[in-house]
């Protein structure tokens, strides 16, 4: 049993066994202390890679859409957690219509059984949604237009994102003055905004039951309602209490505004993915090569959206207090890992190699605790499961009683949010850009191509090689490889560490085609 | 005896292939039902239309008097039909038991039927640890119908159980059949007429796409002119 095994995996122990002797020989070169940090960096970069390369390889592996859109809403959580976090007061103005929208939206199922047991006369039928398509987003834009929102006031539009993390690092940030509604009356606006989201998903609605011959009309359920009226209420809530609201988001300490900032990026994460499975990535399950084309728009409008909204320079991200330390308690005769985590310092020293706490530890810990928490998820609950099932082969799934939709749509949402997860994450450690995204889908799909494409380990460990060797490559560019035929030492240059992975990955799929965990198709 | 599902002229295609072109079928409650027919004639199109996984597009089917059409795959199967397809479709990542339990659609359903399907399949009940990949293809076709039988289905919809299947399996999975046949109706494929004939009462043969002949079991096995024609050799 045992030499069978060994025997059927040979390939892949010798690829193992040749990885293992390439890292202790590449690491047998540097003093140890180079070797931690450049080991702590690339399981960092395997971290945000993984957060990135799971949820890809999950919508991929149940539902055969190429996402190619996972790296830009990693990108999006980046800048909504960047918002969320250096300007609360946009947040806070931002949420009431976003909260407006989403109660909208949330209505999507009500208005499905209520207009379907309604059918209109033929003509009508195809051209209502349409004709509500186009009312709901006039009444939007024009609403939204008008909403007091504080990053747009003409006032403080000058001041780039940059100027703000700028002020927030050097602790110099103040309250800036509350935007003021031009025009209409805000709760007019309110109105307009409520009135123009029920509109927008009855539209959305109509074009589904446009197609339909036969409408089966199940039972009404009352929670989207609930859900709805809940999400419709928090936001006038909000917005009757915007301006105490913001004012204590300012005086929180960044370490809970940091915490708050992770929890809405994954969270609109979440919701975007949901929402753009539901509406646009659903009616072309059965034409992949459009679906293809979709995704890659999306990626396209998301990038100029956020460049619209954002614009387009690198900014910053500060980090938060808890890993920000310096000066007192946190100078170089400070060794002990406890005092200086307790000291809230910048960074800790492993076997006298200068570690990070944020862009290695912390990031290392998330990525550990999501890790463990989505395997548990697919092995331990019957969702996991069902998804487990519906990798191999989802009508079967289907023809067993399950909604197989209902799951696709809540692993496309899950998937987002990761990926959101891993931007807000990322953004404090490298920063924010327009190119981050692409740069980060890249290295997933590099990680997704050596570890095997739909499986969960798979993408865990090429996540992790693929950080390693960037980073031990990255550290080769500024040491040197002492080569006994070269006179100086050999440095690889930047162009070569995006070279370099690919590479690999070339490597790999020549010895293993299906990857490290893949397994035949 | 009333008809538990009544198949009457489905059409159905498959991309731009007209695949049934005149199917209909009635499965009498109770009662075990088999389609035959040569290879490609669309016998196991049929079983897809009636699982609405490829929905016909003329036709109707009534399942205890509910038309199906409009319906989507999952939830006809929530209406009491049990899906074995072809090639025994378990699921090779999850073990016995998930296999078992993913087609559970109340909680406690296979606590319920444990004793049952144990008592019918006594071998998973030794594999319930092991992964769908280290199965037998006889270990998997008695796991895929176990899998059917986890919910209450009121007809099960069996796709060629005895393909590929050693002989001694094969008896096997005929008294199988014939005890959960005692109180669910069934519809099968089968190519191999002993079985067929061994399990169904009744029969309806299909050709090119269209439902030919229908009738007794009992009066098929010694009308050698009609199983030549459209059996070939039996």
């Amino acid at each position: 049993m045992m030499a069978e095994r060994l025997k059927k995996n040979r390939t892949r122990l010798i690829v193992l066994g040749i990885l293992a002797v390439l890292f202790v020989s590449a690491s047998q070169g540097m003093s140890t202390e180079d070797w931690v940090i450049t080991v702590m960096r690339g399981l960092a970069v395997g971290a945000i890679t993984f957060l990135v390369a799971a949820g890809f390889s999950l919508i991929l592996g149940l539902m055969d859409v190429l996402n190619l859109a996972h790296g830009e809403m990693f990108m999006l959580g980046a800048y909504i957690g960047w918002t969320v976090y250096v300007r609360p007061d946009t947040f806070v103005d931002a949420l009431t219509p976003l909260l407006l929208l989403a109660a909208g939206l949330m209505l999507m199922p009500v208005l499905g059984v209520w207009l379907g047991q309604r059918p209109l006369p033929g003509k009508v039928n195809q051209i209502w949604p349409w004709l509500g398509l186009a009312a709901a987003l006039a009444l939007l834009i024009y609403a939204l237009r008008q909403w007091p929102l504080a990053m747009w006031n003409p006032g403080v539009f000058a001041e780039s994102p940059a100027t703000f993390s700028l002020a927030m690092s050097q602790g110099t940030m103040q309250l800036p003055a509350a935007a003021v509604a031009t025009g209409l009356s805000p709760w007019l606006l309110l109105m307009l905004l409520g009135l123009g989201s029920t509109l927008l998903a009855a539209a959305l609605v109509g074009m589904r039951l446009r197609g339909q011959t036969a409408v089966s009309a199940p039972y009404l359920s009352k929670s989207p309602l609930i859900l709805a009226g809940g999400l419709a209420l928090a936001g006038v809530f909000i917005f009757a209490l915007n301006d105490g609201l913001t004012a204590w988001l300012y005086r929180l300490n960044h370490t809970a505004l940091f915490a708050l900032a992770i929890v809405v990026a994954t969270a609109v994460g979440g919701l975007l993915g949901g929402l753009i499975e539901s509406t646009l990535i659903r009616p072309l399950y059965k034409r992949p090569i459009y679906q293809i084309m979709l995704t890659l728009g999306i990626s396209f409008i998301t990038i100029e959206l956020v460049r619209a909204i954002w614009g387009r320079p690198e900014f910053t991200m500060p980090k938060p207090e808890m890993f920000a330390g310096t000066g007192a308690g946190c100078g170089r005769e400070v060794v002990s890992i406890v005092e200086r985590l307790a000291n809230q310092c910048a960074t800790i020293f492993l076997f006298n190699g200068r570690i990070r706490t944020y862009n290695e530890i912390f990031i290392i810990l998330m990525g550990l605790i999501v890790l463990v928490g989505v395997w548990l998820l697919l092995q331990r609950t019957r969702l996991g499961m069902i998804i487990r099932a519906g990798v191999q082969d989802s009508q079967m799934v289907e023809a067993l009683g399950i909604n197989v939709r209902r799951v696709f749509t809540l692993v496309f949402s899950l998937g987002v949010a990761l990926a959101a997860l891993g931007g807000v994450l990322a953004a404090p450690s490298i920063g924010l850009s327009n190119g981050m995204g692409g740069q980060f889908l890249l290295l997933a799909l590099i990680a997704l191509a050596i570890g095997g494409l739909t499986s969960y380990p798979g993408a865990a460990a090429g996540a992790v090689l693929v950080g390693l060797l960037q980073q031990f490559i990255i550290k080769y560019g500024q040491l040197g490889i002492n080569l006994p035929f070269l006179a100086e030492p050999f440095k690889p240059s930047p162009p070569l560490v995006p070279a370099s992975t690919v590479l690999f990955m070339v490597i790999i799929l020549l010895l293993l085609p299906n990857g490290l965990f893949g397994r035949d198709e | 005896m009333t008809n538990l599902l009544e198949v009457q002229n489905i059409h159905t295609f498959i991309g731009q292939f007209h695949i049934l072109e005149g199917v209909s079928v009635d499965v009498l409650q109770g009662s075990i039902t088999v389609l035959l027919g040569r290879n490609g004639a669309g016998k196991t199109t049929t079983l897809k239309s009636v699982m609405g996984l490829t929905p016909p597009s003329q036709g109707q089917i009534l399942f205890a008097g509910e038309p199906l059409q409009g319906r989507r795959s999952y939830d006809i199967a929530a209406m009491g039909i049990g899906f074995v397809p072809e090639h025994r479709a378990i699921f090779r990542d999850l073990s016995v038991a998930e296999n078992l339990k993913i087609a559970e659609r109340c909680k406690g359903d296979l606590a319920r039927k444990e004793e049952f399907i144990f008592g019918l399949f006594p071998d998973l009940k030794r594999l319930i640890k092991l992964p769908g990949t280290k199965l037998s293809g006889g270990q998997q076709q008695m796991l895929a119908i176990a899998r059917a039988l986890v919910p209450d289905n009121k007809l099960l919809l069996i796709d060629e159980p005895s393909e590929g299947l050693a002989p001694v399996l094969i008896e096997q999975m005929i008294t199988a059949i014939q005890q959960l046949a005692a109180n669910t109706t069934v519809l099968l494929v089968e190519q191999n007429f002993v079985v067929a004939s061994k399990l169904a009462e009744r029969y309806v043969i299909i050709e090119e796409g269209r439902s030919v002949k229908k009738g007794l079991m009992a009066e098929l096995v010694n009308d050698q002119e009609t199983i030549h024609r459209y059996l070939g050799a039996a």
